[in-house]
């Protein structure tokens, strides 16, 4: 008994926590080029209702898929034209584009759907393709396969940073731009790249709650999940490890916080149950130590031609 | 015999100013040729041009007879320019190989080959004797290390003119000897060098023609055998100079502050190691030191700013080691804090609001307690405007329109101003010209004058020993010895600086 | 050369215009995809604000309010989003102690609803605040977490032990004929004296910041904190205050919402309004006059948009459009005053010639 509720904690913290981990690792770019993202939850509920739409009118999850992520990296660009390009305020962007992205696509959906939620879409909960592999494949087809993607994408992000020059010069642009820049790198161009990547990801994302967890957009549905992923950068150091390691114990009180509901084992009210992920990150940046040797450079670095 | 580089009829305008006004700069192969003028003066506006971070509005350059037009820092370094500049260029928690091969990484692909850029320093350093640890972060090695990483960056970029930017500010005298063997060194190698610095002892020892800049023209190339340190400092500043004040015979009176056993750790680092000193009134007290040898953290002590571990700070017989910040300046003490832009002046705010800063609680400036008095604020800044020569379009201007020097007035001004028995000044003539250093070693010394003491942090050595009655030596958080000014050497406060040497005349 | 009007250069004048002329451009753009018509929409837009003046102005109330503690944040050299959440708190007290507490006069009953919804609302404020000005702990993170936070506690209390009389409409009980504010204007729309509230808080706040040494003080620490801390100001000591008042001033507004316009709480509330008083505050640039002209165009936007949504059939959502727009060119606002710049100075030349 006791055995399959872990069982069943593990599988859907797993289920939990690929939105999570997808967009920090997006955000983990971000930060370390040295751009705060306050729009975080605006890329991820774009993706999501893009993804949404488009299964919708095609029926084809994968096209949403795409579009969710394309969502995803224009409200990047956006962000990327502002803070990087014209240097300007980045919390406040960041913060526009949440409440942009959260208008617009509440708009659309009511405008469209005439309701707060899209009807029921095709889904991609489970990959069947998977089911052929002898002894694990029953296990292996339970999940999404933007879940495998995720893992696909840990793992590159690792390896970038670790150890391509790519990755070096992220690191180096984040922390002194105009060191970078003397020595011949496009400080700019690198910038972009990563502020549109964290876009792109983040709305993949959000493409996975309205697909893979749920099988329709409903006006929301991200709630802060954005900003988690962006506390788990923090605590992560903005290292691909330790920020999956991050996003993980958020994945774990998400999936806590469903099971006590469902099981209904405490006798408390459902909203109080649904806030323990806040309340767990609020606790994680209370304590988590923000003395670091390591510290991004947030100013904006911008060209002269924009001197003013 | 070459000519390394030919600048012809180089101008820069930026808005509103006209930094380079169609210079004319020539460099001979294997020289060391100095380039000199005070703050402010263009010459680091020339030297950022010729490393390709400017595009000059008008004129041309020069490499070794071929015509050469820099759209970026790789263009220049490609001609074979390196820099380093005074703020160094380095990222402190990259490795030295890292930040040596930023920009030109040996790769695979997109795979980052960290060995083989080691294997690469190495093969540098050997051949030009330099001594570093390609795999030791930058933020552990010291500030003299980081120099030489820079040299070293240069040189693995096949450098064969360096230009080096204020290069002494940081170091200590025997660094500073250190750098000009280096230099002779790379000198006989073949490289030619530019040195940028507004140092006299410097120029006159390491170079061998010297360029002298003012107001962004040029005055004139003379050999350095053939000229002295007065001359080009004439040079530089178009009049002759007296810096320094007007020192008149005073009789030093009571100990006005009485620094005692303080002791101060910031993090896992001992800042301040049992340091005890008296100031006098009548006296200037100048403490000397290389950066970060512990003087800002004496300074944010005596302020209340920072409280001590141990120790105590007795000023006119009162113990105010516990006073918050307001209380010991209403109490007389004037603070001109080491950065003026970031601890100084709110730069958004008008000069007049800025000349109370750290005093509006004061009664004078009160109108029923609460509300601003602002007929003695207009006085207050009206009078300091006439008396400190403070160069602005109206009192209400925003402090930050105003250049360095006249923001380091306003400071000055509101300090000495206010402080009725002792200025504590660190670095006060840091980025300021030549004029407005006039001027302020003037106003300090007046304060010594009239019985009130000083106490004097500054980097510049010369400066220490010009304007004070003593000399307290600091090294890494430790009081070496305390000097009688008239007698202390060069050589003696150099020796302490660096650690060695510890005596106590007073 | 630069054009001054009384030492403001006329760049810095034009670019709120231009920006929320930009943004009025951009939702169009939104309007027209969905196949409506702008001008329509904009034409009921405005018929809906002027057939109903004086609910605007009850609407430009809580707005103006946010705006005010928004502008403080901004003087103290802080962001204050948490607003939000605050004022729901202030709603959700002063709602409670509206409804649930009887047999007290009006004079005491509507002053103990107000102060009740500012104390919750600087209650609220209080974990947030110690976080940051105890541990450096950060601060806009953080709000965004208990505004989150907030929301659930809301409906948690709205669905729950303080339910309304009826359970298909998610709201409180009714507040008692005491607990309402009394009114200027009676009648089929009424205007009830919270207006003389904004009045005289903005009159309150724009004297404590230019004419008093603590206004002075707060000035200070918003340019530079670490020049205030050597001038000897206690920094962390306005941050708190500022944030704290910013708590209560959005609390005060909700109590206002409550007690003057709907008399009742609803569930699923979340009129944005601590949102509304960002673009606000930044395009006025903390000038009182500038945030009361801005909240009452932001309070007609929302009155307005009801009736556009019936006659034009574009969803109200469109105001949450609008401000975000507005937020984002916010956000570029150096660079707007750039291009303006550059567009004045261009003009001219090809004037002269």
């Amino acid at each position: 008994m006791n055995q399959s509720i872990i069982f069943i904690m593990i599988m859907s913290m797993m289920r939990l926590t690929v939105p999570i981990i997808i967009a920090a690792l997006g955000n983990m770019y971000c930060l370390q080029a040295g751009i705060m993202n306050l729009g975080a939850d605006g890329m991820m509920i774009a993706g999501a209702f893009g993804a949404a739409l488009t299964t919708y009118f095609t029926g084809n999850v994968w096209l949403g898929v795409l579009v969710g992520v394309l969502a995803g990296g224009i409200i990047g660009s956006l962000h990327s034209l502002i803070c990087v390009e014209f240097g300007g305020m980045q919390n406040v962007s960041g913060l526009g584009l949440n409440i942009l992205a959260a208008g617009v696509t509440t708009f659309l959906c009511r405008t469209v759907f005439k309701s707060n939620m899209t009807p029921s879409v095709k889904n991609m909960f489970t990959t069947p393709v998977l089911a052929g592999i002898p002894v694990i494949g029953d296990l292996l087809m339970q999940f999404s396969p933007i879940f495998y993607i995720m893992i696909v994408l840990s793992f590159i992000s690792w390896y970038v940073m670790a150890k391509t020059v790519a990755g070096l010069h992220i690191i180096a642009v984040g922390s002194d731009p105009r060191t970078t820049e003397t020595a011949g790198i496009n400080v700019w161009r690198l910038k972009h790249i990563c502020v549109i990547t964290c876009g792109l990801m983040t709305g993949l994302a959000g493409a996975y709650l309205s697909l893979g967890q749920l099988d329709r957009f409903v006006e929301g549905m991200t709630s802060g999940k954005g900003m988690l992923a962006i506390i788990a950068v923090t605590i992560g150091r903005r290292k691909p490890l330790k920020t999956v390691a991050a996003a993980l114990v958020f994945g774990f009180f998400d999936a806590l916080q469903l099971q006590i509901q469902i099981k209904n084992v405490l006798d408390l009210p459902p909203e109080l149950i649904l806030s323990i992920p806040y309340v767990v990150a609020v606790l994680a940046l209370l304590f988590g130590s923000s003395k670091s040797m390591d510290k991004v450079n947030l100013n904006p670095y911008v060209k002269n031609k924009y001197e003013f | 015999m070459d000519i390394a580089i030919k600048m012809s009829g180089i101008s820069m305008r930026f808005p509103g100013v006209l930094a380079n006004d169609n210079i004319d700069f020539n460099v001979r192969r294997a020289e060391v040729h100095a380039l000199v003028g005070e703050n402010g003066a263009g010459k680091s506006t020339l030297m950022n041009i010729l490393y390709g971070l400017y595009i000059p509005t008008a004129g041309e350059i020069e490499i070794w007879g071929q015509k050469k037009v820099f759209h970026s820092v790789p263009d220049a370094m490609r001609a074979g320019i390196g820099m380093v500049h005074q703020h160094f260029m380095l990222i402190p928690h990259l490795t030295i190989a890292d930040n040596i091969v930023l920009g030109e990484e040996p790769c695979k692909g997109n795979r980052y080959l960290r060995a083989e850029a080691v294997k690469q320093i190495e093969v540098v350093c050997n051949k030009y004797d330099m001594h570093i640890d390609p795999t030791a972060l930058v933020s552990s090695v010291s500030l003299g290390v980081r120099q030489r990483v820079e040299i070293v960056k240069a040189l693995y970029r096949k450098a064969e003119i360096i230009i080096l930017d204020e290069p002494t500010a940081v170091l200590t005298p025997q660094e500073i000897d250190d750098l000009g063997r280096v230099l002779q060194k790379l000198k006989a190698m073949g490289k030619t060098i530019i040195i940028i610095t507004h140092k006299m002892q410097e120029v006159m020892n390491f170079s061998d023609r010297i360029t002298v800049l003012r107001r962004g023209r040029i005055v004139g190339t003379v050999s350095t055998d053939e000229t002295n340190a007065d001359e080009v400092t004439q040079m530089m500043v178009g009049r002759s100079v007296h810096l320094g004040g007007d020192r008149k015979a005073v009789s030093i009176g009571n100990a006005v502050l009485r620094v005692e056993n303080l002791h101060y750790h910031d993090g896992r680092v001992q800042k301040i190691k049992d340091v005890s000193f008296d100031v006098y009134e009548g006296e200037v007290f100048g403490i000397a030191g290389i950066d970060n040898s512990g003087q800002k953290e004496i300074s944010e002590v005596i302020t209340g700013i920072i409280k001590a571990d141990k120790g105590q700070i007795i000023f006119d017989g009162k113990n105010i080691t516990d006073w918050q910040t307001e209380k010991i300046r209403h109490a007389g003490i004037g603070f001109i804090p080491q950065d003026r832009q970031k601890s100084g002046l709110a730069l958004g705010m008008s000069v007049r609001e800025n000349m109370i800063l750290g005093y509006q609680n004061l009664p004078e400036y009160k109108e029923r307690g609460f509300l601003l008095n602002q007929e003695a604020i207009t006085k207050n800044i009206d009078n300091k405007i006439e008396q400190y020569d403070i160069r602005l379009s109206s009192p209400e201007a925003v402090t930050r329109t105003l250049s360095g020097g006249n923001q380091q007035k306003v400071v000055v001004a509101r300090e000495i101003g206010h402080a009725t028995r002792l200025i504590l000044a660190d670095q006060p003539s840091r980025g300021v010209d030549i004029g407005a250093i006039e001027l302020i070693h003037k106003a300090l010394i007046d304060a010594r004058n009239e019985g009130k003491a000083v106490l004097l942090i500054s980097l510049e050595l010369d400066e220490v020993m010009l304007l004070s009655d003593r000399i307290g030596v600091l090294h890494s958080g430790k009081l070496m010895g305390i000097l009688d000014a008239k007698e202390a050497t060069r050589e003696q406060i150099g020796l302490m600086m660096a650690g060695g040497g510890v005596k106590h005349a007073y | 050369m630069r054009i001054k009007i009384r030492g403001i250069s006329l760049a810095n004048i034009m670019t709120p215009f231009v920006i929320i002329a930009a943004a009025m451009l951009i939702t169009s753009a939104l309007i027209m995809t969905t196949g409506a018509n702008p001008l329509n929409a904009y034409y009921h837009l405005l018929t809906g604000v002027f057939s109903n003046i004086i609910d605007t102005i009850n609407r430009t109330v809580p707005i103006a309010f946010t705006a005010f503690a928004v502008a403080l944040g901004i003087k103290v050299g802080l962001f204050n989003i948490g607003l939000e959440s605050q004022f729901l708190m202030g709603s959700l007290a002063s709602a409670a102690a509206g409804a649930y507490i009887t047999g007290l006069p009006s004079a005491m009953h509507v002053p103990l609803c107000l102060i009740v919804g500012m104390l919750s609302g600087m209650l609220y404020a209080l974990p947030v605040t110690a976080m940051f000005v105890g541990k450096g702990a950060n601060l806009l993170v953080l709000q965004l977490l208990f505004n989150s936070i907030g929301t659930l506690i809301c409906t948690y209390f709205i669905a729950g032990p303080f339910a309304g009389e009826n359970p298909a409409v998610a709201a409180m009980p009714r507040i008692q004929a005491t607990a309402q504010l009394p009114n200027l204007i009676n009648g089929p729309n009424k205007l009830s004296i919270s207006i003389l509230f904004v009045i005289l808080v903005a009159f309150a706040i724009w004297f404590y910041l230019n004419k008093t040494t603590g206004g002075y003080q707060l000035r200070a620490v918003g340019d530079n904190a670490d020049a205030a801390r050597y001038a000897g100001i206690n920094v962390k000591k306005y941050h708190f205050w500022v944030l704290l008042a910013g708590g209560g001033l959005a609390g005060f507004a909700g109590a206002l919402d409550v007690t003057g316009n709907f008399y009742r709480m609803y569930g699923n509330y979340s009129p944005g309004y601590g949102f509304d008083g960002i673009p606000i505050a930044m395009l006025a640039n903390g000038n009182p006059l500038g945030m009361v002209i801005g909240a009452i165009v932001f309070g007609a936007l929302r009155v307005g948009s009801v009736n556009m949504q019936a006659k034009a059939g574009v969803s109200v959502e469109i105001v949450k459009v609008i401000q975000g727009v507005l937020i984002m060119l916010i956000s570029a606002q150096h660079f707007v005053r750039f291009l303006v710049g550059k567009y004045i100075k261009n003009s001219e030349r090809s004037g002269k010639a």
